[in-house]
């Protein structure tokens, strides 16, 4: 079992404020993630859950604060810089290339073909179905295909750090339970971290070690996972 | 069958004129109104190719360099600025077309200027004597077609191009580097088109202004296209056909016109126009 309770930080946000426009979205956020660390982001929609996964990938633009990865500031850093770096995302919105074969979409993750066998078998092992429809294109796939297809993209190159947006929507339990086992593989086997956005309050207390609530771009309450954590997150996120 | 091979080869001719500025409009959602200018270009590349007393083929190779470092210049200095801004961006490729086509002018002078002949000649096929030439520019476009479906199909550039096409978004989000990409597929696009501009010389005259003719059809054609060079092929050869047709049986002023009237119909029944193909 891996345990990241003494780790140093592999993520650090000090202060954190960004958005859309004159819009301020994360508003001074300040959190720290351990290496190997499973970290679960929970919070209503609108909240600023995507946005900061955003900022931390460079996507949005960081207004103020410091955003560090093994203490290196990272603000500023081009996606393209962060990816190569070892961070893997599986985002939310529109998160797949419809119209492009499984194989495209998973070839689109690594730098160059010299990796994609190595990259594929990694994958296969955690979502067997791949191997055998990699022709497919990835706009005909189940739902839940779909999002076992965004995991494995995001775990391709083995990212150190991996950023998760709510990847269980609308998902059936099986879907979860090997989403979740792919994730727990991936840190005992490389020490990875992972920062989950999540609404889906057991997959997020099931595989995480720690957890924080975002409520309005600011953390609400945060704490380990353990005995009472279900209700107090459960408190923070009652309409 | 002259009708046929006129057909067949007019199509050709407006594929390889199009085609660069499909490469620029597919991946990069910009209307390069400077096509026209780098056409231009091209044939001047021919000029200075019989003027050094070079070989004409190598005018091929030279235009192809010249629009694309232009074309890097280009995308660097006026269009990267101008991606979130489509319609700046047509008025200032158009301005840019402008200002090359008076720089050209300054060069050369107004007078037409000629070239030596690539393939003069006449070659006997199905039956009927024809242009030599005309026979080839239908191979360069089946080069150009084929060359295109293997550079997005066949490798990772294409790959990362199609990706962007579909959403960029998420492509920068997967590490691609969607800047350099975009340079890349501009230089390809302008140095394409300067070297379709050297392979107009043997059928048009090179004035400063000759690009100007050819700019229309080519727009009307890549917007029924899409960003699809199979829907630009089927284009050329529907439109082309009926260009050569009403040339031929109607009226050639009419045929000037025809391809951008039928053009216009298509995208008032579909805006997609053919981009299904």
């Amino acid at each position: 079992m891996f345990d990241s309770s003494a780790a140093e930080a592999k993520l650090e946000l000090d202060g954190v404020t960004s958005g859309y426009g004159p819009v301020a979205i994360v508003r001074d956020l300040s959190l720290s993630i351990r290496r190997g660390e499973i970290f679960a982001l929970m919070g209503k929609n609108g909240m600023g859950k995507t946005t900061l996964l955003k900022t931390i990938l460079g996507l949005v633009a960081a207004r103020g604060g410091d955003i560090r990865m093994d203490g290196a500031s990272i603000v500023g850093a081009s996606p393209k810089a962060l990816v190569s770096s070892g961070v893997g995302y599986a985002p939310q919105e529109q998160p797949l290339f419809q119209d492009l074969s499984i194989r495209d979409n998973l070839r689109l993750a690594v730098h160059s073909d010299r990796e994609l066998g190595a990259a594929l078998e990694r994958v296969f092992g955690h979502f067997p179905f791949l191997r055998d429809r990699l022709a497919q294109k990835a706009g005909t796939l189940s739902g839940g295909e779909q999002k076992m297809l965004i995991m494995a993209r995001a775990l391709m190159l083995g990212p150190d750090l991996l950023l998760i947006d709510e990847i269980s929507e609308g998902l059936q339990p099986t879907v979860i339970a090997r989403i979740a086992d792919a994730l727990r593989a991936e840190r005992e086997a490389n020490g990875t971290t992972i920062l989950l956005v999540e609404q889906n309050l057991n997959f997020a207390l099931d595989v995480a070690d720690r957890w924080a609530v975002l409520k309005l771009g600011e953390i609400d309450d945060s704490g380990e996972v353990g005995a009472g954590s279900r209700e107090r997150v459960l408190e923070h996120l009652k309409i | 069958m002259t009708l046929l091979l006129d057909i067949v080869t007019t199509a050709a001719i407006l594929f390889i004129v199009s085609a660069g500025l499909l490469a620029i409009f597919g991946v990069l959602k910009i209307v390069n109104f400077a096509h026209g200018a780098w056409l231009t270009v091209g044939a001047y590349c021919a000029v200075v190719a019989g003027g050094l007393g070079l070989n004409p083929w190598l005018a091929l190779p030279l235009a192809f360099a010249a629009g694309a470092v232009l074309g890097g210049v280009t995308e660097r200095l006026i269009v990267r600025p101008l991606y979130a801004r489509p319609l700046d961006a047509i008025l200032a490729t158009w301005g840019l077309g402008i200002v090359i086509g008076q720089l050209v002018t300054l060069w050369f002078g107004r007078d037409v200027q000629f070239t030596e002949s690539l393939l003069p000649g006449t070659i006997h096929v199905l039956g009927t004597t024809y242009s030599l030439y005309r026979i080839f520019a239908l191979g360069a476009a089946v080069v150009i077609g084929l060359g295109f479906a293997f550079l997005l199909e066949g490798t990772r550039l294409g790959l990362s191009a199609r990706a962007i096409i579909m959403n960029e978004a998420l492509a920068r989000a997967l590490g691609l580097d969607t800047a350099r990409i975009r340079l890349v597929t501009f230089m390809i696009g302008t140095g394409l088109t300067a070297l379709a501009g050297v392979l107009l010389t043997p059928l048009t005259s090179v004035d400063p202004t000759m690009g100007v003719a050819w700019l229309i059809g080519s727009f009307m054609l890549v917007m029924v296209a899409g960003s699809s060079f199979g829907a630009l092929a089927v284009a050329c050869l529907l439109f082309g056909g009926a260009q050569v047709l009403v040339s031929t049986f109607i009226s050639p002023i009419l045929g000037g016109i025809t391809v951008a009237v039928l053009c216009a119909l298509v995208l008032r029944i579909s805006s997609k126009g053919f981009a299904r193909v």
